[in-house]
């Protein structure tokens, strides 16, 4: 057993949380005495549910909800433009007992920050009226789903979308004729430099042909859209608007390494979108792309969608992993990589949404047409989710390259047309960068030069009138919120920090005051922490740091 | 399964500028460790797999972040730096981050008690004790367990703890609970540790590196370990045999706490008996001078309200021999005068009587060598084989069909051996109860893919571990097994080669078993058909099967036939004799095997060579020195029975209790009143000793010296551990001191020579010594004591039989003696409970065993209860046609509808006045097993 993890917890057997889920439905909430029965009826220890219904934010266990619950965004983008809100749901609930209000990580809404969601249904507070009304149709039980927002627009990395759908799936297809060369198309992805567009950025290519050459079976085929990270929706958009790519890539990836079963697992804040990844997953059970014998090809393939019960950390591949086998979504300690031992212990594939709908193009158009999209020395194109202090936020598909200003200008530039005061390129995970930054193009190679990265696609803005140490804090904040508390640097080290740092705002500090506590503690989450939560979390404080340090 | 492992390929990769080769599977931490380098651990322990949670073991591999040495595997051309600056540095910010929430030295759990914390090591060595950061707010302590704290606040979560309870024991009940830096460590659903399903074992205390997880002080305050005395030594209770430490105050004569020690068995493992019940010998009660009885209590009769049987409907828990009203029955006296006493009556009933009217129930709490003297004393010094002891209560039937079907008591394989069977089936044992520590290899051999199949008419915990659970109706286990053994044969699944050349008596098995396809055997058992032909099929079609079985088999009046179905399925499928494969019955009581190999049975001598064999007894007799009887004596039960009818009169009881041990009490009492003449030799006052002319206070196991042999035919030397109370003397000098006054003369100055002259008798023992056995005890037989561990699995080429081969035996299906019927419709079940040991006199002076089990329970179905209108914890009676008892109701899912279950320990309400002093033909062993009982309200209120 040397080397691999002790299961430490994680009991086997198939996952109980379908079965926690029913309990939630039927009661509303968890009840001790269901959970009692469920470890009976199961033969599963006790521990093990306490462990599951006590990590997934998801699962309720004080009591039933109230009628009306109304959860408010704390993270970056709806920080920066909380003047903005024109309701104050906190003080005008306060004293109602129907409705109960309390802080949520980011809700992947960054564009209509600040956002809040009433029973789960998405809104802007800065539109009073849209609460009111929703809050009051909870009340009365009859709030209905939110629809996923989806303009008439173009996307230029959609092939079909001149076709009006009717050409949709057309690489697929060609796969399953046997049109399509399997090791060919792995080759065209390496060849397109596509890089992972969920944060680290492994070559696309390279990991597919890696688990393609895996010899163990089953293997399985994962889309992340868990995007969590406080400044990211752009895979919201991807998800709503080009389902068929988002599919379609990942029954190619599929197809390419040899698997039967896929899953899409979404984050549960993204209800509306789910439906219409359901809906499309209709629709390609109808053309009979799902299924056994899938046109004619001999091959069964399936697709799943997989609703997390929440948690931002589910969004790093082996906690995602670790979730859908039914255990605490805590990260494994790597090597072994899931391309060799992933879902249960199998050679699994795992990209992000954004990535999956990129390879259509690449595989219909060309490696050579993918590059050539890109601007300056980078390939290809990026979405990008543009928040914060713009007068437009939103989803944006530029080419790789483009220079941080224009993509600024783009959303409609800063906010009242004030000066730039720093900028967090990729997430909240990525460090800030100053005014000088306008000039830097994003990419994955400029971005670390400039002392940042691509990360994950979230362009968060800040004007010059931001305190940026606080704005560090709420993001360091995130992380500790969100830290799964399996290792110690980050459980312990996120804590410590923000105390630190709360303390030091508390009494009207700035970045001159951070001590060396501080630094040290960026050590050693950095280097040795397990996941990259944990090895990131103190990098945008330390950034800020720097740059109040670096020359004006 | 036996094929040799491959040879694991080698890497080489540099530590610290050293050229290492590791195996290519090996951690980073086991490669430095192997080239003598330390890499600082706190999550990570050797006895478990990695976790690599607290980041202590950081290393520089060259990469972008460091890698925890504990869990990372080494790679060829690896360059590990394992110290320096950069490492060094993140080891103290990680030790200073958990410093930060921890509770100052001064007021640490574990610095104040054994002082050995390990966290407080580290942050001593890097100047972490001033840790610099935010204090934590402190959480909550838990000390809802008799035994054992939680502080959370001293809690690192390293997981140790959850790997000890969940990976090493099984027990399944510690896990992490909240997320981020509100995780806690949690007992089930969250509760207080005392409430929840915690067996109280403490491997979770001794996996603990902080003062997170610590023991309460049992007897004196717990001391810094280097203070007190280690006595390396092996547990007193179960057949498991568990190797441990005491530790000791010498000067309080007190041991502090206890711990597993390193041993292939039991491998550091305790359960709550091991860990925590050795409290009894300290106990104010026990017996320090010699007793007899005052004049003006004859004729003898019961001296107790409760041993009477007037203490019906006693509702106050506790329950040991009230010392205020028996004692003033006895007066203290001179060793010269009671031994005297013993020797002259003993002598005199003999003469005017003849020797069958003596007997001796030895002990199997006694060491070897005491056994061995002890049935010297009956068969050379009173010149009968009633000499017999609890085997028979036992597993007397399991040894009657082993003798016959393979020529040998013992088992063929250890309980550790499970590790290499494809299948394992647990017949008839509540294993996690009554083998805590075995059932703990058990339950994690199936987590490592053997595959568990439990049959038992109680759901108990292991049912919960099983991947094919077969709940039997009580009293049908030959049915069950019958229609195995045809379901196998029908499958086409015998071993016929093994059948052709190891076994005999395969058609007139098949003959009987013809009678039982699947349907039939599912009439009678309950089982469904298909689940006996799935059994059949995956134990046909494994490539080695183990049968592991308890009491639920032996204690019927079939058990002999319960046997030698296990036997069968075992010889046609070729499982005997191979590595993962074999037959074990799970030894009960610590010393039973070495008790039964001594010869403290009434038809063998020693190494089970026959009274009635003319050779056997020639040898004896050379060697004793005297004419030996050749007419097999009576056993335990017969014995009561022949007290009864005054063929015996005179008795010599050494740790045994049968006023509560034996079957149908209400006869017991009579019996025992009606011994002209009886000996107690003890260390508490027990029930039996109310009947007593003569009480010798004895030594307990922690004050002396001699070996054990546990379960699996392990031979391990116990140690001295306390100085006996008050004139208390060892039993091994008291046997000779009686055995002097009856013209027996014995001078053997220690145990040592005594286990020499029993080796010497028989060829088991052969070649061990006191001095070869080592602190881990060897298994017998040992070829090579002085470098082997002995052979584990035995008979892999032929049996110990006449010819050889096993002799294969088929059992009709009988129903048990007292069916149930309108006027006592349940069946009662006997047995007993994790936490105490038969009888009770030990363990209900345990604190913590008493503390968590005070009193006695009937286990009945929520659905019968909700029938009886009987809640959970109301008072019932039980009632069979032999009396009555009256007790608080346990309502449990682990009881099937129809059974009832009450464990025997306790004196207030006897389960043994219930039962049925029904004998197997062959072992003699009573059906405590089943009996037809009817469950009433009792009058009045619920349980104090």
């Amino acid at each position: 057993m040397s080397g691999r993890e002790a299961r430490a917890g994680r009991f086997p057997g198939p996952s109980l949380i379908p079965a926690l889920h029913a309990i939630q439905r039927e009661h509303g909430w968890l009840p001790s005495e269901a959970l009692v029965e469920l470890s009976r009826e199961t033969r599963r220890p006790l521990y093990e549910i306490q462990g599951l219904v006590s990590f997934y934010p998801h699962f309720r266990t004080g009591g039933p909800a109230a009628p009306v619950e109304i959860g408010v965004c704390r993270d970056l983008a709806c920080w920066l433009r909380r003047d903005q809100a024109a309701i104050d749901p906190e003080t005008l609930y306060a004293n109602e007992d129907a409705v109960s209000v309390c802080q949520l990580s980011c809700l992947g809404r960054c564009d209509v920050a600040p956002a809040a969601v009433v029973n789960e249904r998405p809104v802007s507070l800065s539109a009073a009226d849209e609460v009111e009304a929703a809050v009051a149709a909870a009340r009365e039980g009859r709030l209905g789903h939110a629809a996923a927002l989806i303009p008439k627009r173009t996307w230029p990395t959609d092939p079909y979308a001149e076709e009006d759908g009717a050409g949709g799936y057309r690489v697929a297809r060609k796969a399953l004729a046997g049109g399509l060369d399997l090791d060919g198309a792995v080759a065209e992805l390496k060849a397109s430099n596509l890089r992972g567009m969920g944060g680290a950025g492994f070559p696309t290519g390279l990991k597919w042909g890696l688990v393609r050459a895996e010899e163990a079976t089953p293997k399985y085929v994962i889309c992340n859209a868990d995007e969590s990270e406080p400044g990211t929706f752009k895979d919201r958009q991807i998800l709503a608007e080009l389902p068929h790519l988002v599919l379609e890539g990942l029954l190619l990836g599929m197809l390419a390494v040899g698997a039967e079963q896929g899953w899409v697992f979404i984050r549960h804040e993204y209800e509306p979108e789910e439906r219409v990844i359901r809906a499309e997953l209709e629709q390609m059970r109808t053309e009979g792309l799902l299924g056994d014998d899938v046109l004619g090809s001999g091959q069964t393939l399936e697709i799943e969608v997989f609703v997390s019960p929440g948690g931002y950390i589910l969004g790093e591949e082996t906690a995602l992993i670790e979730c859908m086998e039914g255990h605490r979504g805590e990260p494994r300690n790597k090597p072994p990589f899931p391309g060799t031992h992933g879902l249960w212990d199998k050679p699994t594939l795992m990209n992000s949404v954004e990535t999956f709908a990129a390879v259509p193009a690449i595989l219909e158009r060309g490696a050579d047409w993918w590059r050539a999209q890109g601007a300056g020395d980078a390939d290809g194109l990026k979405f990008f989710a543009v928040s914060g202090h713009v007068e437009t936020p939103g989803v944006y598909c530029v080419p790789l390259g483009t220079p941080t200003g224009e993509l600024i200008e783009l959303a409609g530039g800063v906010s009242g047309a004030r000066p730039m005061g720093a900028v967090q390129p990729g997430g909240a995970s990525s460090n800030f960068l100053g005014p000088d930054a306008l000039e830097v193009p994003l990419d994955f190679d400029a971005l670390p030069k400039a002392g940042s990265m691509l990360g994950s696609g979230a362009l968060v803005v800040m004007d010059d009138s931001t305190d940026l140490l606080a704005a560090a804090t709420n993001v360091l904040g995130f992380f500790r919120q969100e830290s799964c508390g399996k290792c110690v640097p980050c459980r312990v080290g996120s804590q410590k920090a923000e105390t630190i740092l709360a303390e030091l705002l508390e009494r009207g500090g700035g970045p001159a005051d951070v001590d060396a506590r501080i630094e040290e503690l960026e050590e050693t989450m950095r280097l040795t922490s397990i996941c990259g939560l944990g090895q990131v979390a103190l990098g945008p404080v330390l950034s800020v740091v720097s740059l109040d340090k670096s020359p004006r | 399964m036996s094929a040799t492992a491959a040879t694991p390929r080698t890497v080489t990769l540099t530590i610290d500028g050293t050229t290492v080769e590791a195996a290519e599977n090996a951690t980073i931490w086991e490669a430095a460790r192997d080239a003598g380098i330390e890499i600082p651990v706190l999550c990570h322990d050797e006895r478990y797999d990695p976790v690599g949670v607290c980041r202590v073991c950081a290393v520089d591999v060259g990469q972008r972040v460091l890698a925890a040495a504990c869990v990372r595997t080494v790679e060829d051309g690896m360059e590990v730096r394992t110290v320096g600056e950069q490492v060094e540095a993140q080891r103290r910010t990680l030790v200073r981050l958990l410093m930060a929430d921890q509770p100052a030295p001064a007021d640490d759990p574990k610095e104040t008690t054994t002082a050995d914390n390990e966290l407080l090591a580290l942050a001593r060595r890097y100047d972490a004790i001033e840790h610099g950061l935010p204090d934590g707010e402190g959480r909550p302590t838990d000390a809802s367990n008799p035994v054992i704290e939680t502080h959370h606040g001293a809690c690192i979560l390293c997981d140790r703890c959850v790997r000890a309870c969940d990976d090493v024991q099984g027990n399944d009940v510690i896990g992490r609970t909240g997320k981020g830096y509100e995780t806690r460590i949690a007992f089930d659903l969250d509760a207080p540790m005392g409430e929840s399903s915690c067996v109280s074992c403490g491997e979770c205390v001794a996996a603990c590196p902080t003062g997170a997880l610590v023991n309460k002080p049992i007897s004196v305050p717990i001391r810094p370990r280097q203070e007190l005395t280690q006595v390396d030594t092996v547990c007193p209770y179960c057949g498991v045999g568990c190797a441990l430490t005491y530790h000791v105050d010498e000067e309080k004569n007190a041991i502090v706490f206890a711990e597993g020690r390193e041993q292939p068995g039991s491998q550091r493992r305790l359960c709550v008996k091991g860990r925590y019940g050795w409290d009894y010998a300290m106990s104010p009660q026990r017996l320090t001078q010699p007793l007899i009885r005052r004049d003006e209590h004859y004729p003898k009769g019961a001296l107790s309200a409760d041993v009477r049987g007037e203490g019906r409907g006693r509702r106050k828990p506790g329950g040991v021999v009230d010392y205020g009203e028996v004692m003033p029955a006895f007066r203290e006296t001179s060793w010269e005068e009671a031994l005297d006493l013993v020797g002259e009556r003993l002598g005199a009933i003999k003469d005017a009587h003849g020797a069958e009217a003596l007997a001796g129930f030895g002990s199997a709490k006694c060491s070897n060598e005491e056994a061995y003297l002890f049935q010297k004393l009956i068969r050379a010094g009173f010149g009968t084989n009633n000499v017999d002891h609890c085997t028979r209560l036992c597993h007397a039937s399991s040894v009657a069909a082993l003798l016959e079907g393979i020529g040998s008591g013992a088992v063929t394989t250890t309980y550790g051996d499970i590790v290499n069977a494809d299948v394992a089936m647990l017949a008839g044992t509540n294993t996690t109860a009554n083998h805590p520590v075995a059932s703990s290899f058990f339950k994690q051999a199936r987590r490592r893919g053997t595959t568990l199949i439990v049959v038992d008419p109680r759901r108990e915990r292991i049912a919960d571990h099983a991947d094919i659970y077969c709940q039997v109706k009580p009293g049908t286990d030959v049915a069950f097994f019958n229609g195995l053994l045809h379901e196998v044969i029908a499958l086409g699944l015998v071993d016929a080669d093994y059948v052709a050349a190891r076994t005999t008596g395969f058609d007139e098995l098949r003959a009987v078993v013809e009678a039982y396809p699947a349907e039939r055997a599912s009439q009678i058992c309950g089982i469904p058909a298909e689940t006996i032909r799935e059994v059949a099929r995956l134990w046909g079609e494994a490539s080695a099967g183990v049968i592991y079985w308890g009491m639920g088999m032996s204690q019927h009046t079939t058990g002999t036939d319960n046997c030698r179905c296990l036997i069968a399925l075992c010889a046609i499928t070729g499982n005997v004799g191979k590595p993962g494969a074999g037959l074990h019955p799970l030894r009960g009581q610590n010393n039973v095997q070495g008790a039964s190999d001594s010869g403290l049975i009434p038809m063998m001598y020693p190494d089970y060579q026959r009274v009635d064999d003319a050779g056997a007894q020639a040898r004896f007799e050379e060697a004793w020195g005297r004419e030996l009887s050749s007419t097999p004596g009576l056993t335990v039960t017969e014995i009561i029975g022949a007290a009864l009818t005054k063929q015996v009169k005179g008795m010599y009881m050494l740790g045994e209790n049968p006023f509560l041990s034996d079957p149908n009490i209400n006869k017991v009492r009579k019996g025992l009143a009606n011994l002209e003449f009886l000996v107690v030799q003890d260390i508490f006052l027990t029930e039996t000793a109310e009947f007593a002319d003569v009480v010798l206070p004895a030594s307990s196991y922690m004050e002396k010296e001699g070996t054990f042999t546990n379960t699996d035919r392990r031979v391990q030397l116990a140690q001295p551990v306390l100085e006996a109370p008050g004139e208390a003397r060892r039993d091994f000098e008291l046997i000779q001191e009686i055995s002097n006054r009856i013209g027996l003369p014995m001078d053997y100055e220690s145990p040592r020579e005594v286990f020499d002259e029993l080796a010497g008798l028989g060829a088991s023992l052969d070649r061990l010594t006191y001095d070869n056995l080592g602190p881990a005890g060897k298994l017998y037989p040992n070829p090579d004591p002085e470098t082997s561990d002995g052979i584990a699995v035995l008979f892999d080429e032929s049996f110990p039989t006449a010819n050889g081969k096993a002799k294969l035996v088929g059992a009709e299906w009988l129903p048990a003696r007292e069916l149930p019927d309108d006027d006592y419709p349940f069946v009662l079940n006997t047995g007993r409970l994790l936490e105490h040991w038969h009888t009770g006199s030990m363990t209900r002076r345990s604190y913590a065993l008493d503390a968590i089990a005070p009193e006695a329970h009937v286990w009945i179905n929520p659905d019968d209860a909700a029938e009886l209108g009987i809640a959970h914890g109301d008072f019932v009676t039980v009632e069979s046609r032999r009396g009555s008892v009256e007790l608080s109701a346990e309502v449990s899912h682990r009881e099937d509808r129809g059974n009832v279950f009450i464990p025997f320990h306790f004196r207030e309400a006897a389960a043994n006045v219930l039962t049925i002093d029904e004998l197997d033909p062959h072992g003699k062993i009573p059906e405590f097993k089943f009996c037809a009982v009817r469950v009433t309200p009792a009058d009045g209120a619920t349980s104090p």
